[in-house]
């Protein structure tokens, strides 16, 4: 879906060109929350809604464009995924490099401490799965760097 | 707490969030808000074609939150979902008659008020707010005029006085006001 993207944006800078109008900038998408967790397939019990959230520099035009090609598979952009609170130390993994468009994915660890920080109830069930299954240290050391409550998820 | 036993800790509470889920409601919740395209889901879970009770989804919705999310959204737009909508229980009732108000509620089972007035729109018919009754007085001409209006156009009462609304607004340059409608 990325890649079609990416030729989208390809053919407009084309279209651009060839008319003497301003190309379009090339643009990076970062996968955050559920998303992202169920793009790193990871072996958690993971569900989401139809919401896709990102945090992504594109211009107006790409972003429609990345939400007609999301609706085609029936997603939609979080209209608030760009309000996600996401640690500093966060690290992005390239998933996708186009000519235009970089797809990055989240550290699954950066998004869970979001969420153990940020909306621990909805995701209660969650972070006591990844507990059980043995957390990272990467997990720990930003649990430590943000003071988050392991408790409410035992 | 050593990582060990943080593990140790969390394995024994796993083990009764997987007893619940292995019961045949939350399958059959879960099977079907995915076949509705309402949840995408790591797991495979057979879809569930039949009206689902309320009271299992709120069941459902402790293990799996976002059903909670997406639940008063769709009692207002999809009620054709449950066996029935009838009863609900206070705290549910309470987030619903905000929603049919098109109003922000209080966070439901603690999901932010917001987020579960954010659905209201993007379930069942896309873009679609609930309308809301409103009453007003007519003397017998305009009542008349309103039937003979909508006896010529083919529309509704309701719609003849929508469609007069919108072409005031235009007359009148309320674009802002005009657009919503």
């Amino acid at each position: 879906m990325i890649q079609r993207l990416d030729d989208w944006v390809l053919e407009q800078t084309l279209l651009a060109r060839a008319d003497g109008l301003p190309a379009l900038k090339p643009c990076s998408i970062r996968l955050l929350g559920q998303t992202a967790l169920l793009e790193a397939e990871l072996p958690l019990t993971l569900a989401a809604t139809k919401d896709v959230d990102v945090r992504a520099d594109y211009q107006d035009s790409v972003r429609r464009e990345f939400e007609r090609l999301l609706a085609l598979e029936g997603r939609e952009l979080d209209p608030l995924g760009h309000e996600i609170w996401m640690p500093v130390e966060t690290r992005y993994s390239e998933l996708y490099a186009g000519k235009f468009v970089r797809l990055l994915l989240a550290e699954p660890e950066a998004v869970l401490v979001s969420k153990a920080l940020k909306a621990p109830r909805k995701n209660g069930p969650l972070l006591t799965e990844y507990l059980a299954r043995g957390a990272s240290e990467r997990f720990l050391e930003l649990v430590s760097a943000y003071a988050v409550d392991l408790e409410q998820f035992l | 707490m050593t990582p060990e036993e943080l593990r140790e800790r969390a394995r024994r509470k796993l083990g009764g969030i997987r007893r619940r889920a292995r019961d045949p409601r939350f399958s059959k919740v879960m099977g079907r808000f995915a076949r509705e395209g309402l949840l995408v889901t790591n797991q495979s879970y057979r879809a569930h074609k039949n009206a689902l009770e309320v009271s299992d989804v709120l069941w459902a919705g402790e293990l799996e939150p976002r059903l909670l999310e997406l639940l008063p959204a769709l009692v207002v737009k999809r009620p054709s979902m449950f066996a029935s909508t009838a009863n609900l229980p206070a705290e549910l009732a309470e987030v619903v008659a905000h929603l049919r108000r098109d109003e922000i509620p209080r966070d439901f089972r603690g999901i932010p008020g917001r987020a579960v007035h954010g659905w209201l729109r993007r379930v069942g018919q896309r873009g679609k707010a609930p309308s809301r009754l409103k009453a007003f007085r007519f003397k017998p001409a305009e009542r008349e005029l309103l039937a003979e209006l909508s006896k010529k156009l083919g529309v509704s009462e309701t719609e003849v006085i929508r469609r007069g609304l919108r072409a005031l607004s235009s007359a009148t340059l309320l674009s802002k006001s005009a657009a919503r409608l």
